[in-house]
């Protein structure tokens, strides 16, 4: 066995140094550049106290200007941009959902998508009442799909999957108006209620930006993860790799980035078949590799083991190796900078989506009753774009990991069956897990998500952070550009055990897994929400009590605004490492790091020195511990 | 009180009966007392294993206990929880050897209280070979004798090597079972801190069989871990001290399946099974041992562990 190591933040941003200085022979723009064009950025903005929802202003709150020209404070303004912000992240999570709806809707025996985990649908379809008995797994399927978007525009009821927490959370809830009607609804109320001369109360206000939250974790993002799990198969441990050298050289590369899985799959499903293999090697390559940038990459790791080329902040790098023949983007995260920068090699970027048009782009317009052609057309053109290569500019950084992937709730239950006793235990729970914790071997869990942010420099939070935790006995559970900096680095590595405190080590060694769990993309944040619901039920205690939080130390975009306000509306507490634009509101600040606790158990903590949140952390998990006498 | 606090306290405990008992020996002996097991090439075998240090004189042994002190470290941390359990069994270790000062024997048939060398070296092979599937440590009294017995028969029909610490040696001898190394059977001590020969055994095998280095805990840990196929049944009721113990067979990898209802219990390594019956299966699917058995229905047991007994006249 080679000695195992870590690669280090240097090593990355070596890597992408050497990448730069290809840019700057073919005079390529980068974010790195654009972040100094961009700095100092607007203090009002920063603080939040800047509003332009009508054409009286833009009116900013200053000391001389306390309030704006319809008389709006600065608490008014703060919340309502704080909640218009949380109203895009959960359109955009929500908007993924309701597609993927509409592929189970496509679903057929012989069409382009099939159901491939019929078992998990028929659990959902139970869930919700529907009548499984002698039905045809399609007819299911279509109905189940119906049903699923109806939770998006219907007119009465709150979201069905909210039965899934527990009894607790739910009747503060209902108690507090918290529980999200339909999803749509919620994005437009919180939209209504922000325009000029509605709300302006901030405890109003941060009210509906948890309601829209929670809309998006236990509405658009479950129905998005639940039923991509149902087409694609929910995911289980699989090894994978992970940075920019996962790229091949003498292959054709293929870069899936983006959000949905529909398009990723059909890509990944083409390029894979003897065909296509065939038809590179006739255009002079080896063969065909397609690796991930982003959530869509999450999302082919976790159920094929597709490699990870990078996160957030490295889709530049992936056309930089001058090795990219194409770059297929659909949804959300995608840097219009690709367009032009692609312009300065021969890498095609291809939109798919109509979501996501942008200019210098090769659009493929993608939809589930073409995909086949479409993904067939997408791969040909990867293929046939592999001659116009300029070798003189290709260099892929040789930095890979390992990584296993692909711990899904129901894969980890699996794992937790494995180191049950069946003397003993009752298999298909989490009780081993919470044993784990309820003995003091694992101190806690921190869920670790979000996105890069040119703010912290690039990924150095989420692994310093995650090595801090898991030395103290800490298990992670990561998603997103998070679970993809732990790859880089190598803390999906079983052997990453090495670096853990002895509880989690043993408990890594008994149940044969990483110390840093990967459990998807952004959406499958929502796998996050149910295993903790699980826990404090087989406890028997509220989500609140357990000793486990969130943690978003990069966070970038609306989305992972949302997110947090679905995770602390769960009675999670969440720790950002950025501030939300609320600072120049005592008010709002005060209501999200403290008042949020009397309606959901949970709050914020914004801490922008990362040592000290990983403390903050730490002493949080530690008081729920001393709380609950463990 | 935590399952960390228990173990914590009961290592304590433990620690200041011990340094009371080394003060009171060099008392009455002074510090240049000679101190050692018999029939062993290796000082006091855990103390050595664990620090790759000899200890020949009461003077040494308090020195020594100045080291395990160290070990001591009371975070609420599984490494310091095992540590504290590794401190408990040297502790024990401290205790026992004692007892043996001036050539004395302190333990006397059926017990067996420490294990020669070479014993160790006789059963080293069948357990690499696998001979022996696994060594079962019973420690305390079961609720009955006939309970008690039945355990331990189970285990020597699957050739498991059984060691037996406490209450459990008056039930084995009252139900007139043959014990010895020669039928696998081995009474220790009835004192708790007599759990220390099985230990012995095990970091001897590591030494001898192993060959890790004196003084490398860690690969120790590995070892025994890996390659020492143990596990420790201890019947209730458990007190602060058996707790303690148990942190350090955790420590070295072997499960502690336990009738006490209530412990905090910590999957594949500290199980409650309330059902003594139930133990040999419980045992035996933590620690990962499966045997192959065949059963050859004759009216008498049939195992290896009865090819070394001897059949006397009447």
């Amino acid at each position: 066995m080679s000695e195992f190591k870590l690669t280090t933040v240097e090593e990355f941003e070596a890597a992408t140094e050497r990448l730069l200085e290809t840019g700057a022979k073919v005079g390529a723009d980068a974010w790195q550049f654009r972040v100094k064009n961009q700095t100092p950025h607007c203090k009002f903005g920063e603080e939040g106290v800047c509003c332009r929802i009508c054409s009286m202003g833009p009116c900013r709150i200053t000391k001389k200007a306390p309030r704006g020209i319809c008389g709006c404070d600065v608490h008014g303004i703060v919340g309502r941009n704080y909640l218009k912000f949380t109203a895009g992240g959960s359109a955009t999570h929500s908007d993924h959902g309701r597609e993927i709806c509409h592929t189970l809707y496509e679903s057929s025996a012989d069409g382009c998508y099939q159901v491939k985990d019929p078992e998990k649908l028929i659990r959902i379809a139970k869930e919700w009442g529907v009548e499984t008995e002698g039905k045809d797994i399609y007819d299911l399927a279509h109905e189940v799909a119906e049903m699923g978007l109806w939770e998006y525009g219907k007119p009465f009821g709150t979201q069905r999957f909210l039965k899934r927490a527990p009894q607790s959370q739910q009747e503060l809830w209902e108690k507090n108006e918290l529980a999200p009607r339909a999803i749509d609804r919620e994005v437009s109320c919180s939209l209504h209620m922000a325009h000029m001369g509605c709300s302006s109360l901030p405890e109003a206000l941060i009210k509906q930006s948890i309601r829209a939250g929670l809309s998006d974790g236990w509405g658009g993002s479950m129905m998005g993860t639940e039923f991509s799990d149902v087409l694609f198969g929910t995911p289980k441990p699989i090894d994978t790799e992970a940075n920019l050298g996962v790229m091949v050289e003498e292959n054709v590369n293929i870069v899936v980035h983006g959000h949905d899985p529909s398009l990723s799959e059909m890509v990944c499903e083409y390029a894979d078949s003897p065909e296509m293999i065939a038809y590179a090697k006739e255009m002079g390559a080896k063969g065909i590799t397609v690796s991930g940038v982003c959530c869509t990459s999450n999302e082919v790791a976790m159920r094929r083991g597709i490699p990870m080329a990078g996160n957030f902040l490295q889709q530049e790098n992936v056309v930089l190796t001058g090795a990219c023949e194409a770059i297929v983007v659909d949804v959300q995260c995608i840097f219009p900078a690709l367009g032009p920068l692609s312009k300065c090699f021969h890498t095609k970027f291809i939109t798919t989506s109509p979501i996501a048009q942008m200019p210098d782009s090769e659009f493929i317009r993608f939809d589930a009753k073409t995909a086949d052609e479409k993904a067939k057309l997408i791969v040909k053109t990867a293929i046939e774009n592999f001659k116009n290569r300029k070798p003189e500019l290709v260099h892929i950084p040789q930095l890979k990991q390992k990584a296993t992937v692909g711990y899904s709730v129901e894969a980890i239950i699996k794992c937790l069956d494995g180191v049950a006793n069946s003397q003993v235990d009752e298999m298909g729970t989490v009780k081993p897990l919470l044993q784990c914790v309820t003995s003091g071997v694992l101190r806690g869990a921190v869920a670790m998500v979000g996105c890069n942010n040119p703010r912290i420099r690039p990924d150095l939070a989420h692994i310093e952070l995650m090595k801090k935790l898991i030395a103290n006995d800490i298990v992670i559970i990561a998603s997103g550009c998070s679970a993809q900096a732990a790859a880089k680095a190598g803390l999906m590595d079983k052997r990453a055990k090495d670096i853990c405190g002895d509880g989690l080590k043993r408990v890594c060694e008994l149940a044969d897994i990483p110390p840093v769990l990967h459990m998807g993309s952004c959406v499958d944040i929502s796998r996050m929400m149910i295993l903790a619901s699980e826990l404090a039920k087989c406890a028997g205690t509220h989500v609140s009590q357990l000793p486990v939080v969130g943690c978003a130390p990069e966070w970038m975009s609306e989305k992972a605004v949302s997110i947090g306000n679905y995770v602390i509306g769960t009675g999670i507490d969440t720790f950002l490492g950025v501030d939300p634009y609320v600072s120049g509101s005592s008010e709002i600040a005060e209501i999200l790091t403290n008042g949020t606790r009397e309606w959901v158990e949970a709050a914020f903590t914004v801490e922008k020195d990362i040592d000290k949140l990983g403390d903050a952390m730490i002493a949080r998990i530690e008081e729920k511990r001393a709380a609950l006498g463990i | 009180m935590t399952l960390f606090e228990t173990v914590f306290s009961g290592n304590d405990a433990v620690y200041g009966l011990t340094e009371n008992a080394i003060n009171a020996a060099i008392e009455q002996h002074g510090a240049d007392k000679a101190i050692s097991f018999p029939d062993t090439a290796y000082s006091l075998p855990c103390y050595y294993a664990v620090t790759g240090v000899k200890v020949a004189t009461l003077g040494e042994l308090k020195e020594a206990l100045g080291v395990v002190k160290t070990l001591m470290t009371r975070e609420m941390k599984t490494h310091d929880v095992f540590m504290s359990g590794v401190a408990t069994a040297l502790c024990a270790e401290f205790i026992e050897v004692l007892k043996y000062i001036d050539g004395a024997t302190p333990y006397e048939a059926p017990c067996a209280g420490h294990v020669p060398d070479a014993i160790i070296r006789e059963l080293g092979v069948p357990l690499v070979t696998g001979d022996i599937p696994g060594v079962a440590v019973i420690l305390g009294s079961a609720p009955t004798t006939e309970e008690g017995v039945a355990l331990v028969k189970s285990y020597q029909a699957q050739g498991i090597l059984v060691t037996l610490v406490g209450g459990i040696i008056d039930q084995v001898e009252e139900a007139g079972m043959k014990t010895g190394a020669n039928v696998r059977v081995i009474p220790l001590g009835k004192d708790v801190t007599a759990v220390i020969h099985v230990v012995s055994i095990a970091l001897r095998a590591a030494l001898i069989f192993g060959n890790v280095k004196p003084g490398d805990a860690a690969s120790l840990m590995t070892y025994t871990k890996d390659r020492v196929p143990a596990f420790v049944n201890a019947f209730a009721p458990l007190d602060d001290v058996i707790v303690a113990c148990g942190a350090g067979a955790i420590a070295l990898g072997f499960p502690v399946i336990t009738n006490q209802e209530g412990v905090s219990e910590v999957p594949k390594s500290l199980i409650c099974q309330p059902d003594v019956e139930k133990f040999n299966a419980t045992s035996l699917e933590a620690r990962d041992i499966k045997i192959k058995i065949t059963n050859i229905d004759i009216p008498v047991a049939y195992a290896s562990a009865f090819e070394g007994e001897i059949i006397r006249r009447g």
